[in-house]
């Protein structure tokens, strides 16, 4: 046996002795997911899927515009071997014992393989963002991928990171429980669009965490669509003065699930956060958000801003929009509201005088909500931009709108 | 030879607006070309007549006709009557979020097209002349690739009203309030513009009680509404003798 091994044996006595998620657990208990045993995978999900080579190819890095690779190492790691694994895992927290260490312990138990990134800076280029484009394609039917960015002080870095998967690349339901790490440095900047959109069948849990040293900024622009499970989890952690975050979600669900969860934590003074999410959700949908920041003693002139919304474009979905706030500072800003309800009325008829039936009016202004949350998260950013030039958006909303219980039906 | 039949009838028309009745009975005839000014005081009922005439759906008719070229505008969805060539000029143009103001005209300009049998215009040709139609009302272009109405001024919000004007070019147009928070250029364009189109055979219903506006589009004729009927009709020079004296010493309605 090898400390690889035996890593990976102690997490599941761990997860043996602790036990799985609790039913009464307060960030899980609306969407309790799949039992321990999915999450470890079996004999018969070592093999791979039955993808072609490239289809499942686990994570793939493509530099793009102008900007290329400069600064940007990348190590794809073998977490079964003991040197590499120690390489993968170096600096990440332990599991810990939090409502979703769980998912941490099992993550530590089935990981095989993950990518590390860093960027750093490049003599001469420092005003250049570096652009990259990263794809995720699922490798076995259970899986446990890892992803750590490390962003130097000072670098500015735009990332477009997809998870898309077509069924007839692989047949079979996958069950991933990714966790990412990104740690940026002083004065680095993130701006991060993440596109989630697995097959109906999918079990996925995806926990992202996030540190952010004096004068960071993140930005996160996340697009997920439902399926039998999908956890999206973000963690950040605020740790610097100044330090900036935002997190803006679209989720879009056509009868499944999604169980969405940001814990934003500001541990120092003039530090910010914005969270914002917008479901829009059909059928017997079921849709979680569930924003929960914490301002710690110290943080002076913090501010924190939540707003949690979500549409029903037909059928009867159920959503949970939870904003939460844990204040333990005085001289501090911070405003949370959560809205369940109909398009807006003046819109609709705007557009419909203007000569757009119903369904078509329907449609272009949920398709602009959509839009614009995705806007708000990444301010500016020519890379979403881009992204949303590409129509996926569209054709998904599409797609979303005509099914049996959408807008037009 | 007989006169053809004005573009818009309107007849004894009652409109509700929850459970209060603000039209009570109004008739009017606007012809191709023609311009009539509609003034009265706050709560008269000239915005609810636009967006009643529009389909607005919190706007009920209880009885009446509106004829639009001879079509029941009444029996119509809102997006008929628009494709019908009704367009309303919104007192407050409300936010669009997220839909790009040289999409939304250009969604709704080929809708309309559509109706008619005409080809969609691609989106190369239609920024041409949507630029075109920008610069000449003195909005910048970049505001064609923002959000409709999202962050603009009242003014910037008004000159977008006019824009989409001048692109769907309309058979009628209400314009409720258009000068409100225009500055002097923008109320000059909306004179320029308004000309333009009814030379071409636009007509126009214009809510305003801005004088000097009043004068330069040249009215054919002025309405006062009052308690939710017409109660004096006239030319330029009742726009004047209200300008002077106002409404709160005029009488009662008359009739409709």
């Amino acid at each position: 046996m090898n400390s690889s091994q035996a890593e990976r044996l102690a997490a599941r006595d761990h997860l043996r002795r602790q036990g799985w998620i609790a039913r009464r657990s307060e960030a899980f208990h609306h969407l309790p997911p799949p039992d321990l045993a999915h999450w470890l995978g079996g004999p018969s999900d070592d093999a791979g899927c039955d993808a072609p080579p490239l289809a499942g190819a686990g994570w793939t890095l493509h530099p793009l515009g102008d900007g290329g690779a400069h600064g940007v190492d990348a190590r794809w790691l073998d977490a079964l071997e003991p040197a590499q694994r120690a390489e993968l895992l170096a600096g990440l927290p332990p599991p810990g014992d939090g409502e979703a260490a769980p998912f941490a312990w099992a993550h530590r138990a089935l990981c095989r393989q993950g990518l590390r990134l860093r960027i750093a800076a490049t003599p001469g280029r420092a005003a250049a963002p570096v652009v990259l484009e990263l794809r995720h394609q699922p490798r076995q039917r259970a899986e446990a991928p890892l992803l750590v960015i490390d962003v130097d002080a000072g670098v500015h870095c735009v990332l477009l990171e997809t998870h898309e998967r077509s069924a007839s690349d692989c047949a079979h339901p996958v069950t991933q429980n990714l966790h990412s790490h990104i740690q940026l440095g002083a004065g680095a900047r993130l701006q991060h669009l993440r596109v989630v959109a697995p097959e109906a069948q999918d079990q996925i849990a995806h926990h992202l965490h996030a540190t952010l040293a004096p004068d960071a900024h993140y930005a996160q622009a996340l697009v997920a669509t439902d399926s039998a499970y999908h956890l999206q989890r973000g963690t950040l952690q605020l740790r610097g003065r100044g330090a900036r975050a935002q997190h803006a979600a679209l989720l879009l669900l056509q009868g499944q699930q999604i169980d969405h969860q940001v814990h934003s934590d500001l541990q120092a003074p003039h530090s910010a956060s914005a969270v914002e999410s917008l479901a829009l959700a059909q059928g017997g949908a079921r849709a979680v958000s569930n924003a929960y920041t914490r301002i710690a003693a110290g943080a002076d002139e913090a501010d924190v801003r939540q707003r949690l919304s979500g549409i029903p474009l037909g059928g009867q979905p159920r959503l949970t929009l939870r904003p939460h706030l844990e204040i333990l500072h005085d001289n501090v800003q911070a405003a949370h509201g959560a809205t369940w309800g109909a398009l807006p009325a003046d819109a609709l008829f705007y557009a419909r005088q203007r000569g757009l039936d119903e369904a078509s009016a329907r449609a272009l202004i949920t398709e602009g909500m959509a839009r614009a949350v995705l806007e708000r998260g990444l301010d500016d950013s020519e890379l979403l931009a881009q992204w949303l030039a590409s129509g996926w958006l569209g054709r998904r909303m599409a797609r979303q709108l005509q099914g049996p219980t959408g807008l037009t039906s | 030879m007989t006169p053809p039949d004005p573009l818009l009838q309107v007849r004894d028309l009652r409109v509700n607006v929850g459970e209060r009745t603000v039209l009570r009975s109004v008739s009017l005839d606007v012809n191709a070309g023609s311009l009539v000014v509609l003034m009265g005081a706050n709560g008269s009922g000239k915005s609810t007549l636009g967006l009643a005439l529009a389909g607005h759906p919190a706007y009920h008719v209880l009885g009446g006709q509106a004829l639009l070229a001879g079509q029941d505008l009444l029996a119509m969805p809102a997006h008929e009557r628009a494709r019908a060539g009704l367009f309303l000029s919104f007192q407050s143009p409300p936010d669009v979020p997220g839909v790009k103001n040289n999409l939304f005209i250009r969604t709704a300009l080929n809708a309309q097209r559509e109706s008619r049998g005409q080809e969609p215009l691609d989106a190369f040709d239609f920024l041409t002349s949507a630029k075109q139609a920008a610069k000449g009302l003195g909005l910048p272009e970049a505001m064609l690739g923002r959000p409709v109405n999202a962050g603009f001024s009242g003014g910037e919000r008004k000159r977008n009203e006019l824009l989409q004007l001048s692109l769907l070019q309309p058979r009628l147009a209400l314009l409720d309030e258009i000068d409100s928070g225009m500055d002097v250029d923008g109320v000059r364009a909306v004179v320029e513009q308004v000309a333009r189109l009814r030379a071409q055979g636009t007509a126009f219903i214009v809510v305003s009680h801005y004088l000097q506006m009043i004068e330069q589009l040249q009215p054919d004729a002025v309405l006062r509404l009052d308690q939710g009927c017409i109660a004096e009709r006239g030319d330029v020079g009742l726009a004047r003798h209200i300008a002077e004296t106002g409404f709160a010493s005029r009488t009662a309605p008359v009739g409709a």
